[in-house]
């Protein structure tokens, strides 16, 4: 009854375009979804506390990534990275001083990195105009395939003069999408568990990742709690999600991901995998497992692509 | 979508639109101005278009009272709390204090006028009794320094500018303030730090609750007698007309806040500083008869107030019974033209955010200055919204809007309902002089000077320790 997420599918022909298009049935749905996307106190509140905390999983893992002296040139240019306990040896002055000064240096560094966005599936424009706002951010394309969706997007971006130049939609398949252009972070967001081939539309949008850039998704796992919050509970009890926006067979689960995140494993690595879920009173939240609900990821390409390791699938 | 124009749109708004900035802030009261000046001080937001409005003529009496402060302590003077120092230390300002006009004190003598119930509040630093004007020029000096390290992108600071009017873009739902000069500005995110009649808040249509204690405040600087010298202490002594406070400044001087109903506030006001004087050292130690009797003079035969008050005084001082240690020392001299008074009221806004706006200081609550909580509550507000704007803005989020600016809200309004609660309550216990009511009202106090826990609770409510 459930789809495989197979591996194999990384090595379907990637050109042909149908594999990463939307289906029909989708589409009218999000049609319908469209002109409600930025009631942010109504029907799409939880998709917009849900940015929230998908911006902190983002901007966390990027600033997590930044080494402060990469740039040094001397010992002189090196800010002093004291030892990870430094705050229970030193006095607070002098620690909160050094933590000031590694928070600033970061922070400069964040704030120049002018990044390269493309946000595939990117609905009425959340996430989109989100990562277009951060001061470490250039340019961020966002495409979908729903007319509507990409219609309001474009309204709503017209309403803040600083998206102006930061920001751009396309009504595209990711197909379409030409191989050479490439960004420093490729996000998927509630998208994977509304296409008939994932791992095609991930094996895609994976291509378009620079080397040193990042991949984040966000997606639901195939399980019983999923089920019972999202569709269950949140389509037909509490109705906080608008009905009909999942289908349980799509769901995919975190260690499927992982699977075939593992066949690339000399060109990408996971650095993070956190879940989450929601609570009307608290908004959304991380939980202790990414095996069950609602979940996160980050994938990070390798600067280089290190030596291919043959194993033959077919042995395992 | 839900509002409001104050008044109708003008026509051709948007070609008289002068600049576009990411927020305004309207009000250079200390709310506006601490926060402006964390704003400017903030690695996140310093960068971030920002002018703040005020309608008077401020940057002149702020750089003047710098430069060649005034002989006398201004009658306006509150009482902060460390965690409020604390953050006036943190965004700098604290660095241009005028420090030989501050008072630290760490105990109050409460007593009231019936049972002789005390209860003494004890605690390392309780507050800080400093002027307003004070907090407000350190901070425009602070601003002034924080404009000179980053000068290419300003803070702007317009004084003797009156927001007039205030309406809405018509598409983007923008705010966009007419000023007084003529210059029309839309900004992303309007803050409203423009005190108790707030425009802003008017703009928003957002209700503020509340009622009015039908008490004035009467206020004036005053010096003691110089012949004791004696630790600085707060007093406040609950008469069943209002509270007296006699609260420490620098060189045996004290700030008087007198609550008082109108009809007595009327009296007061028709006395000369010499007469009003004497008043207040009666208020201090005579019984409510007395005072009732007192009044009554100084309403009809204002001449004879003094010999009349100085006579019971005398007799008052005299009495073996009476420990001068449980009195305020008596006042010798009130600073001409300190003397002002303002009516008492407790009021908080139903919200403090809306699309593009958000409510800071006495523009989103006001309380009686009984427990000197107005500034702290407003110092704890500018903290938590601009910690809201940094997290809004690390998330890329629209600062402007009202989801970015939730956490603000949920963080703040219900510390200051709480304790808009606690000082209502002790106004409402202590105003009164139905007999029962007292007893249980006297039964109370000693019951909390005697369980030290209750009264660390209060302690702590005040001083906003945890
Ligand atoms: C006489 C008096 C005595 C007080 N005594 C005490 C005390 O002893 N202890 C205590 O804790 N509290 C006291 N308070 C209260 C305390 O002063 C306030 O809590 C505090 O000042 C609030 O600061 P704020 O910045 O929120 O507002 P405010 O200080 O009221 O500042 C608001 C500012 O906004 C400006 N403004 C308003 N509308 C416009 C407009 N349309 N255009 C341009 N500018 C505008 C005003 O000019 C003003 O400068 C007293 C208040 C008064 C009036
Ligand atoms: C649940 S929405 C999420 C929108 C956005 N990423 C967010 O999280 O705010 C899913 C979006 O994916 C789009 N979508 C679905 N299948 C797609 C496909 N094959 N190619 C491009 N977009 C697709 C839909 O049109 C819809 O806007």
């Amino acid at each position: 009854m459930f789809r495989r997420f197979s591996t194999v599918s990384r090595h379907f022909n990637a050109g042909k375009s149908n594999f990463t298009s939307i289906t029909q049935s989708e589409k009218e749905h999000f049609q319908q979804l469209a002109s409600t996307w930025w009631d942010s106190h109504g029907s799409q509140r939880i998709l917009h506390k849900m940015n929230i905390l998908r911006m902190d999983f983002i901007s966390d893992n990027v600033r997590s990534h930044i080494k402060v002296n990469a740039d040094a040139e001397t010992d002189d240019e090196k800010l002093f990275i004291p030892g990870w306990n430094h705050e229970n040896i030193l006095p607070k002055e002098i620690s909160n001083q050094i933590n000031k000064e590694l928070d600033d240096a970061t922070w400069n560094m964040y704030k120049e990195m002018k990044l390269q966005c493309l946000d595939i599936g990117c609905g009425g424009g959340l996430l989109s105009e989100s990562l277009a706002r951060l001061p470490n951010v250039e340019k961020v394309t966002g495409i979908d395939m729903t007319p509507e969706v990409i219609e309001v997007a474009n309204q709503h971006k017209l309403l803040d003069p600083m998206l102006s130049n930061k920001l751009e939609y396309k009504l595209t398949s990711l197909d379409d999408i030409p191989n050479s252009n490439k960004y420093d972070i490729v996000t998927c967001m509630e998208m994977l568990e509304h296409v008939d081939y994932p791992a095609i539309v991930l094996d895609k949008a994976l291509s378009h990742v620079k080397p040193g850039g990042y991949f984040f998704l966000s997606t639901i796992n195939r399980d019983l709690v999923s089920w019972f919050t999202t569709i269950f509970m949140g389509e037909h009890i509490l109705k906080i999600v608008p009905l009909g926006t999942h289908t349980f067979s799509k769901y995919i689960k975190e260690s499927e991901i992982r699977a075939f995140v593992n066949t690339l494993k000399n060109e990408f690595e996971i650095i993070d995998s956190k879940g989450c879920a929601y609570l009307p009173a608290v908004g959304w939240f991380y939980t202790p497992s990414s095996n069950i609900g609602n979940y996160m990821m980050a994938l990070k390409r390798k600067e280089v692509v290190e030596p291919v390791v043959l194993v033959k699938e077919e042995a395992k | 979508m839900f509002r409001r124009y104050l008044s109708s749109t003008a026509r051709n708004w948007n070609s008289a639109v002068t600049t576009t900035n990411d927020i305004v802030i309207i009000g250079g009261g200390p709310a506006g101005l601490s926060l402006a000046s964390a704003i400017k001080t903030s690695p996140i937001l310093k960068d971030l278009k920002c002018t703040l409005i005020e309608g008077n003529k401020l940057i002149d009496s702020l750089e003047s009272y710098y430069n060649n402060p005034p002989e006398y302590i201004d009658k306006r003077v509150v009482s902060i709390t460390p965690t409020s120092m604390d953050f006036l230390k943190k965004i700098g300002g604290w660095d241009y204090v005028k420090h030989d006009r501050i008072e630290t004190y760490d105990n109050i003598h409460t007593y009231d006028s019936i049972s002789g119930a005390k209860m003494e509040f004890d605690s390392p630093e309780l507050a800080t009794m400093i002027e307003n004007i004070n907090i407000q020029s350190m901070l425009y000096q602070n601003i002034k320094r924080a404009n000179n390290e980053s000068t290419e992108n300003e803070l702007i600071l317009l004084d003797n500018t009156k927001v007039i009017k205030i309406e809405e873009d018509p598409h983007s739902e923008w705010p966009i303030l007419e000023l007084s000069n003529g210059n029309k500005i839309k900004t992303r995110l309007l803050i409203g730090c423009d005190g108790y009649n707030s425009p802003v808040r008017k703009f928003a249509q957002i209700e503020s609750r509340g009622w009015s204690y039908n008490r004035w405040g009467n206020v004036a600087t005053c010096k003691y007698r110089d012949n004791e010298i004696r630790l600085s202490t707060g007093w406040q002594r609950f008469l069943t007309t209002g509270t007296l406070a006699l609260l420490p400044l620098p060189n045996n001087w004290c700030s008087l806040v007198w609550s008082v109903p109108p009809e007595i506030s009327n009296i007061l006001n028709k006395l000369n500083d010499e007469q009003f004087k004497f008043m207040i050292n009666a208020a201090a130690k005579l019984s409510e008869g007395e005072l009732k009797y007192l009044y009554q003079i100084a309403d009809n035969d204002s001449d004879k107030l003094i010999d009349e008050i100085k006579w019971r005084l005398e007799i008052f001082n005299n009495k073996p019974t009476n420990n001068s240690e449980d009195y305020p020392l008596e006042i010798e001299f009130i600073v001409p033209n300190s003397r002002a008074k303002f009516p008492l009221k407790l009021s908080n806004a139903d919200s403090y955010i809306e699309d593009r706006i958000a409510l800071v200081g006495d523009a989103a609550h006001t309380t009686n200055p009984l427990a000197g909580q107005g500034l702290n509550m407003g110092q704890a507000d500018v903290k938590s919204l601009v910690e809201t704007l940094e997290k809004s803005y690390m998330r890329g989020l629209d600062i402007g809007s009202k989801i970015a600016l939730e956490p603000y809200w949920s963080d703040r309004y219900l510390p200051n309902h709480v304790m808009l609660g606690i000082v209502d309550k002790i106004h409402k216990i202590y105003s009164t002089d139905f007999t029962p009511i007292v007893w249980a009202r006297s039964f109370g106090v000693n019951v909390l000077n005697n369980v030290p826990f209750i009264k660390d609770f209060m302690v702590q409510q005040i001083s906003h320790k945890d």
